[in-house]
């Protein structure tokens, strides 16, 4: 399993949903959703950071890039380039 | 004067002007005083009587305010509780409270059918915009949506209350563990939000960004000053991405942010406040509360923000209605760790162990009195008479009060702890990993944290060597509130223990501290 967005989701489902997938769609909110809180969102940060060696500005720490796991897949893209 | 006045007093002055922003929402007082008489009136008409309960689980929204203010009109008491509870933690609240109605959302609703509630006998259930199916239960479901836009022919019922009516029960931690509704008359909130307002100058020009949660008593305090003077509130629930908090409160013009130590911590360590610096021209003010922050976060706050922002420390309780005393920003630094002066018509002294006053700089408890004092626990008559007494309120914190009558707080009479604002008794947290059957013993403390207050640390003695500290933390993680999770189990041999044989906590402190620094 090497594609970003299956780990994404595999962290999200395993740290936050405690196993259970039912209604996580690619494009869920995570904030809508109440799936994840503040403390989460530093656990996902630091996950992604160590996961693909990238740095998180805090200016880029914002909903568009982080509130789904179509929206971080493409912030790491977007790092990535 | 009763909590609603507020309301309505502001709706007669500023009809047109904004009172709540949220997201894209703009709410005038005309219209959120319109709204919570139309909502008022929709609780009346389902049977919602004077003095009787309404559990009020959403998330802060204009919705939320509409419908606070509308169980007060109505007569009614507002019981307002956090959303991320587990079903057994809601389970517990409901029986204890035993409401009449719950105003919901969409996001508690799942929460709300995982919990028992044909016992309570519930007149109403409204939630904000409905994902799940409530026809065919035997409850009577409505949405705001329905009682907003279909005007009530019937206009809200004049009620007689006095300000020394029950209005709010606020659930806190208790020393035993288990929550205790504290119940706060219209006395009590409309004095303390009075004091506040003259301790903090705040105004009708004051627009306050709003991300503390209303069901905590300071959250809610943030709603009726600025609803009380006229003001706007600001309110933001995406706190876990500071940087658009930050740029939220550039773009309103905010004048005054308000959070507890983990709050600064989070925006001084993940977000552009200080390079946003010069771009927070209007903010007047940041006040905190809640707990102890360390110096090296007060100081790093101060450094980062505008040298026209001043910084209020403020302390208080639930209990309190919230607030007790307030450091001004004059004394900032030359009484850096003091709690400051009580505010007006709240009286705070140092009480011994004889109940007598404690001279300048000598050790007691602190005792409050006044009309924000709160009427005692809900149902638990015992504690209230332990809490309360003729010297006044035992907060349970020990400290001094200087020559210059400034206060300090040494520490927790009863060892429960703050973490991320949340008064957290250990013993639940140990008893929980008890009943799992795998370990002889546990001892849950706190290790100061900037970002926190404090960090648990769970220290186990587990009845198989193999023991699998991730199995046990994902069952924590099921079972407790993420405030509640401890952040590291380690593992011993043993627990060290007093003379007497009960464990000794400071130990286990050292200890725990002592692996962490290794």
């Amino acid at each position: 399993m090497s594609d970003p967005k299956d780990k994404i989701k595999t962290f999200i489902i395993e740290n936050f949903l405690f196993g259970n997938a039912d209604g996580l769609n690619d494009d869920t909110s995570f904030l809508e959703e109440g799936i994840i809180d503040s403390t989460g969102v530093l656990e996902l940060i630091t996950y992604l950071e160590e996961e693909f060696s990238i740095k998180v500005e805090d200016e880029e720490l914002i909903p568009e890039n982080l509130d789904s796991i179509n929206k971080v897949n493409a912030f790491l893209n977007k790092k990535a380039a | 004067m009763l909590i609603h006045n507020f309301l309505e007093n502001s709706a007669a002055r500023y009809p047109d002007k904004v009172a709540v922003i949220h997201d894209d929402q703009r709410v005038s007082y005309q219209q959120l005083n319109t709204w919570s008489d139309i909502f008022a009136a929709h609780l009346q008409a389902a049977g919602i009587s004077k003095g009787e309960r309404i559990a009020l689980l959403l998330e802060n929204s204009a919705d939320y305010i509409i419908a606070y203010y509308a169980i007060l009109k109505a007569g009614a008491v507002a019981a307002p509780i956090n959303p991320n509870l587990k079903p057994d933690g809601l389970q517990y609240l409901l029986d204890d409270l035993e409401p009449s109605a719950i105003v919901a959302s969409f996001k508690t609703e799942r929460l709300l059918k995982a919990t028992k509630l044909s016992h309570l006998g519930l007149k109403a259930i409204i939630i904000r915009t409905p994902k799940q199916k409530w026809a065919g239960t035997p409850h009577k479901a409505l949405t705001f949506e329905e009682i907003l836009t279909t005007h009530s022919t019937t206009p809200k019922k004049p009620i007689d209350l006095t300000p020394d009516n029950l209005a709010s029960i606020i659930y806190t931690s208790g020393s035993t563990g288990e929550p205790k509704g504290v119940m706060l008359s219209h006395k009590n909130i409309v004095c303390n939000t009075n004091s506040i307002c003259l301790s903090l100058g705040i105004t009708a020009l004051d627009i306050q960004m709003v991300v503390l949660p209303f069901f905590y008593v300071m959250g809610k305090s943030l709603l009726n000053t600025h609803i009380a003077a006229g003001g706007t509130v600001v309110l933001n629930n995406r706190f876990m991405y500071p940087a658009s908090i930050v740029n939220q409160m550039i773009d309103e013009g905010v004048t005054s942010f308000s959070g507890v130590p983990s709050t600064f911590a989070y925006l001084l360590n993940r977000s552009p406040l200080a390079s946003c610096r010069d771009r927070l021209t209007t903010l007047r003010y940041c006040s905190q509360a809640g707990g102890h922050m360390a110096k090296s976060l007060k100081l790093a706050l101060r450094k980062a923000l505008p040298s026209h922002t001043k910084i209020f420390i403020m302390y208080g309780a639930t209990e309190a209605a919230a607030r007790l005393t307030c450091l001004g920003s004059e004394d900032f630094e030359s009484k850096m760790g003091s709690i400051g002066r009580p505010i007006p018509d709240v009286t705070l002294r140092i009480l011994d162990a004889l109940n007598q006053e404690a001279p300048d700089g000598a050790e007691g408890m602190l005792v409050a009195s006044g009309p924000n004092i709160m009427m005692g626990y809900w149902k638990a008559p015992q504690d209230t008479a332990r809490a309360l007494t003729l010297s006044g309120y035992h907060t349970g914190d020990l400290g001094y009060c200087d020559e210059d009558g400034f206060f300090f707080v040494t520490g927790r009479k009863d060892g429960l702890l703050k973490v991320s604002g949340h008064r957290i008794n250990p013993t639940e947290i140990e008893d929980f990993m008890m009943a799992t059957d795998l370990l002889i013993e546990v001892a849950v403390i706190g290790i100061p944290d900037e970002l926190k207050g404090n960090k648990l640390i769970a220290l186990v003695v587990s009845k198989n060597e193999s023991l699998n500290q991730q199995t046990l933390l994902e069952i924590c993680a099921a079972g407790l509130p993420k405030h509640k999770l401890p952040a590291e189990i380690m593992t011993i041999a043993a627990l060290p223990k007093n003379p007497n044989g009960k464990i000794d906590r400071m130990a286990c402190l050292r200890t725990a501290t002592n692996k962490t620094r290794s």
